[in-house]
């Protein structure tokens, strides 16, 4: 595909990615029309688009302006809020301090608790239960993150809501699979997944629970 | 820098990252002081409290606010003090230069680490793979004298810190980034001439030292 002089912004995305859906919401977010490309990440084989924007990592997502990639979901939703920002809701705080804050907070989400799911996702028996405390621990982390506030980024929906909402996805999987309630272990957690479910943006691009969670199920060898 | 700004950096010595740092407040000519952290021994209650989640340095403490993780802390003093400018001005530019620096920080010091914390096979892999990385992080930077361009830049500061410790592979891993990458190696030493880096660059063989008592440790020996 010759993306070369092309006008379009073009997303290249799997369906199920929950770090290419916050470049989706980021867009919609901003009230961005975008092309679609849907790259299937059950072939271990990349598609030669994937290849050619991103031949150092070779993921997804990846964000085509004008036939140049931008790749890497957070630095995607940083050239986002600076590519449409006069006249546009922006996702980071002005403050430095405030940015350096939420990026902490997104980089914790992909460091940590990224690795901690998918390792409660493929354990079991007594390690399920001492991981799936792990996970519990980390999301009692952002719960308090998120204190008293509507969202992460205050009264407004910002970039760190925008980094973590798509993980909600499979909050309902880790309840299946661990037998226990977030309302009670994270209940300001749970309002917030709520109060963003409700945003038209949001709820357009994240998928169906039972969707997402048969795919992680497969995935991971969850019985 | 207006005289009510105190800047305070929990420092380790012998740490890339805080050496990364120190040379960002370089670039942007803001003082500061340091607080050296016995990470091995105990670490101080100033550092438990400011990063409670990782317990590590560098922190770098502006009137007594705690920033953390290294490459956090560049982006917090790039647009903090923002002249002279280290992220490129257009967006396209930053974005290039954020993909960079996460690839360096996912990448760089773990293959680094795998060379001196092996032996035998798995070293040899853990050589391969790190000449790889610095492979591709020439192919990025291209004919040009810096990440940044002509001129030395965020990615550039991002990456010069972690070079303190390649003496340490190199010795270990039985090569030369002078012969494996001529033009890696000729970046380290231009960056090297930079006032910003020679007074923050910690001196090789004392970084050796430090991590021939870190194989010990780790029972490498």
């Amino acid at each position: 595909m010759d993306m070369s002089g092309s006008c379009e912004i073009v997303v290249v995305d799997f369906w199920a990615n929950g770090f290419g859906m916050r470049v989706r919401i980021a867009l919609e977010e901003k009230g961005i029309m975008y092309k679609y490309e849907e790259e299937n990440l059950e072939n271990p084989q990349r598609s030669q688009l994937v290849l050619d924007m991103n031949p150092v990592r070779k993921s997804v997502p990846i964000l085509i302006d004008e036939g140049k990639p931008v790749c890497d979901s957070l630095a995607i939703l940083e050239y986002i809020d600076e590519r449409w920002k006069d006249g546009f809701p922006s996702l980071l705080p002005e403050d430095p301090y405030e940015r350096a804050v939420a990026r902490f907070w997104a980089q914790y989400v992909d460091n940590k608790i990224f690795d901690t799911q998918a390792k409660f996702l493929k354990s079991k028996g007594e390690t399920k239960e001492d991981v799936k405390k792990e996970l519990i621990g980390q999301l009692k982390l952002l719960d308090d993150a998120l204190g008293e506030k509507l969202y992460f980024g205050g009264d407004k929906f910002g970039y760190l809501d925008v980094a973590f909402i798509p993980f909600s996805s499979m909050f309902s999987g880790y309840e299946s699979h661990g037998s226990f309630k977030l309302e009670e272990e994270c209940p300001k957690l749970s309002a917030w997944v709520k109060r963003c479910l409700a945003r038209e943006g949001v709820s357009r691009v994240l998928p169906d629970f039972h969707q997402i969670y048969e795919i992680h199920k497969k995935w991971y060898g969850v019985e | 820098m207006p005289t009510d700004e105190q800047l305070l950096l929990l420092d380790l010595w012998v740490s890339p990252f805080s050496t990364r740092v120190k040379i960002a407040l370089a670039e942007k000519g803001l003082s500061y002081e340091t607080q050296e952290e016995d990470v091995l021994g105990g670490k101080s209650d100033l550092l438990l409290k400011s990063n409670p989640l990782y317990a590590k340095v560098p922190v770098l403490l502006h009137n007594g606010k705690p920033v953390v993780e290294s490459t956090n802390i560049v982006y917090y003093i790039d647009e903090t003090w923002p002249s002279p400018q280290l992220l490129p001005a257009c967006s396209y530019g930053k974005s290039r230069a954020r993909f960079w620096a996460d690839f360096i920080d996912k990448k760089v010091f773990d293959a680094g680490s795998s060379i001196w914390k092996t032996k035998g096979e798995e070293l040899e892999a853990a050589k391969k793979e790190f000449i790889d990385i610095l492979k591709k992080l020439e192919g990025a930077m291209g004919d040009k004298d810096y990440f940044g361009g002509d001129k030395f830049g965020f990615v550039d500061v991002i990456l010069i810190g972690l070079t303190t410790w390649f003496y340490v592979y190199e010795k270990y891993g039985g090569f030369k980034i002078e012969k494996e990458c001529p033009k890696f190696a000729a970046w380290i030493n231009r960056c090297k001439k930079r006032d910003s880096v020679a007074k923050n660059y910690v001196d090789p063989e004392r970084t050796y030292e430090f991590v021939g008592m870190l194989r010990k440790m780790h029972g490498v020996e």
